[in-house]
């Protein structure tokens, strides 16, 4: 009797564990359990250092939102940080320095970002050049772009006339909104996107057409192809909409330091892919999800703000980081 | 569209923008004097910088192309090594094979470049190394600001305007970098012997991103704070952005070190920092010297380049200068 109700509880435990998510959740309560352990004088038991922790990773965790998409499909998107530099400069170009509307200024960086994915996409379906390659490109390429446009500077409120003297202008309102803490000064506005982020990502995957595609196309490209679905189509979508939420973030990172800056973003690709795996999505394709990345980005984050709020130095935060990474998705492997 | 149409149109796409990059860069050498006038340019010097990624560095090239538009007899030709000492080797064995008449490098690091440049030096053609240094002495002459002067005055200036005590914040540049470790140990001579507590120091690696999570930290863990001592205007900026989304801005003193015309300066002109030290990139001044050398002058092995502190009292009249030690 009691051999078998232990077996069945242990079958449903076994069950539950074998679900990714559980599997990331863990790794997260093991984040969290550290931050209850080491607490900085108790700063990690207010809220406030949660809602800066969820506003500092929302930028990585919307990149990692369109990363997420790319990496189901068995590609990747080594192009984000470098597009999210571009697209940040664009903006604050556009609304700082040449006074736009929002309605005018938005719009056009978001395309500019869904450009940026689309070429990918492009180079991957229809030239088939290896997705690592094709968004390495784009990688470099963006960051040109993004210098270029800049002229190497960063676009602040402070625009140099041509005497030489400096004209200041106002923070515009879409700067300082993006910037600001809604519900009560409680949650980040950045936040909200990311989570509206999440909440996107996951709809397209679980609910349209689009979704089941990427999957197919991730688990087996030539099958997909034979059952009718249209690969090359379903990989542009993915890579643009990788590249619409590079855009996005490089809007929020404008309005959150305030100016355009060409470095923006270099390694945050590193982050995105950390945020992804962790999560517990898999990097050959076909499997994971956007709520593993909602996951994989507080795990990660919680990382950094425990980290941060305890003033550990630079040596044992990128060691601890890096075993933590190792372990998460370690677990992630354990008698699957 | 079919794979080839696209291909074509996405290579005319890469000329026009090629082309549009061409044109704007020879527009922006036409400003200078040389390019309108490129038969009466008596030297050409070669500048070879490490990486324009940094502002500073763009400030220094920026710097060093306007002091030498006031020079119609010289002409300055720039590379950018891209943070690749390998790079920036060839670039120093280009100005040599070129016959350049004087070499400026900010080198990227002292040891893989001590030997180009020595052997420029071996083939007569006066080299002035800037702002980083290379090994032995074959060189002309090098110029340079010193970090840990400036983190000295910084510390005796923040000690005099906090009356001697109070709460501070340290967010340092790479601490593995020399200009991170200067201007961290400078700071604690400066402000030795005094009432001032450092309660929160991290390694911000110069990012603001960086700056304003470690600055949230920072507000989390200390109900009062007086002053944030960054090591680069960017890592102030970003603490400040912490500091007013928090609703502390107010109670705060932030400041800065390299004080550059379009970045610390405007700051302390919009009353964000309380300060900005200079850090000067001695553009001006290495073309005052390559003047000098090529006029047939001796000039001293070492010159180091004294800076200024910018106050929203002294912002106005262009700052103020630091004595000397």
């Amino acid at each position: 009797m009691t051999n078998i109700a232990s077996s069945r509880l242990d079958g449903g435990f076994r069950r539950a564990f074998r679900s990714s998510a559980v599997r990331a959740m863990a790794a997260l309560l093991f984040v969290l359990l550290l931050g209850v352990l080491f607490n900085a004088d108790g700063s990690f038991f207010h809220w406030n250092t949660h809602r800066d922790m969820f506003r500092h990773i929302s930028v990585f965790g919307i990149l990692a939102c369109g990363m997420t998409l790319v990496i189901i499909t068995a590609g990747i998107d080594l192009s984000v940080g470098s597009v999210l530099g571009f697209t940040a400069v664009l903006f604050s170009l556009l609304s700082l320095q040449l006074g736009w509307s929002p309605w005018l200024a938005v719009p056009v960086s978001l395309l500019a970002g869904t450009a940026c994915g689309l070429v990918s996409g492009s180079l991957t379906a229809k030239f088939r050049l290896q997705p690592f390659i094709a968004t390495l490109a784009m990688m470099v390429f963006a960051r040109g772009l993004a210098k270029w446009i800049s002229g190497g500077r960063k676009i602040s409120t402070a625009v140099q006339l041509a005497d030489g003297s400096y004209q200041y202008k106002d923070v515009p309102g879409v700067f300082r909104f993006l910037n600001s803490k809604l519900l009560g000064e409680n949650i980040a506005v950045v936040t909200l996107i990311f989570l509206a982020c999440v909440v996107l990502g996951g709809l397209i995957l679980s609910k349209l057409r689009w979704g089941r595609h990427i999957y197919a196309v991730g688990g087996n490209e030539e099958a997909a192809r034979l059952s009718g679905v249209p690969v090359g189509r379903t990989k542009l979508f993915a890579y643009g909409l990788s590249g619409l939420l590079c855009a996005v973030a490089g809007i929020c990172q404008a309005a959150q330091e305030q100016q355009g800056d060409p470095e923006a973003g270099s390694t945050y690709e590193l982050t995105a892919i950390a945020i992804v795996v962790i999560g517990g999505t898999n990097l050959m394709g076909g499997k994971g999800g956007i709520g593993l990345t909602l996951i994989g980005a507080m795990t990660i984050g919680y990382l950094e703000k425990i980290l941060s709020i305890n003033a550990v130095g630079e040596a044992t935060r990128l060691m601890l980081t890096g075993l933590i990474i190792v372990g998460a998705v370690l677990f992630q492997r354990v008698r699957k | 569209m079919n794979a080839r149409t696209f291909f074509i149109a996405a290579l005319t796409g890469a000329v026009l923008v090629l082309g549009a990059c061409g044109t704007k860069q020879s527009t922006s050498e036409g400003t200078a004097p040389e390019a309108k006038d490129a038969g009466a340019a008596k030297y050409t010097i070669g500048m070879s910088q490490c990486n324009l990624g940094e502002p500073w560095r763009v400030q220094m090239n920026q710097d060093i192309q306007a002091a030498a538009a006031g020079h119609p007899e010289l002409k300055v030709i720039f590379k950018d090594a891209q943070n690749d000492s390998l790079r920036q080797r060839s670039q120093i064995e280009e100005y040599v094979g070129a016959g350049v008449d004087l070499i400026i490098i900010s080198p990227k690091e002292a040891a893989p470049l001590t030997a180009p440049v020595a052997a420029a030096f071996a083939k007569g053609i006066p080299v002035i190394v800037l702002d980083r240094r290379v090994l032995g002495d074959a060189f002309t002459c090098f110029i340079g600001a010193d970090n840990k002067r400036i983190g000295r005055a910084a510390g005796a200036w923040i000690v005099q305007r906090l009356g001697g005590k109070g709460k501070i914040v340290e967010l340092k540049g790479l601490m593995t970098s020399t200009p991170g470790q200067d201007r961290n140990s400078g700071f604690r001579e400066g402000i030795r012997g005094s009432g001032l507590e450092i309660v929160f120091e991290a390694d911000m690696k110069w990012l603001e991103p960086d700056a304003r999570q470690e600055m949230e930290s920072a507000l989390a863990r200390f109900p009062k704070i007086d002053l944030v001592y960054a090591h680069n205007d960017p890592g102030a900026h970003g603490a400040y952005l912490a500091a007013q989304a928090a609703g502390r801005d107010k109670e705060i003193l932030f400041v800065g070190i390299d004080g550059l015309p379009h970045e610390g300066q405007v700051y302390v002109k919009q009353g964000i920092l309380a300060a900005s030290f200079e850090y000067p990139t001695g553009g001006r001044e290495a073309i005052e010297t390559a003047l000098k050398i090529l006029a047939g002058e001796t000039v001293s092995k070492e010159i180091t380049l004294s800076s200024r502190v910018f106050t929203k009292e002294n912002i106005a009249a262009g700052g103020e200068w630091l004595k000397k030690p």
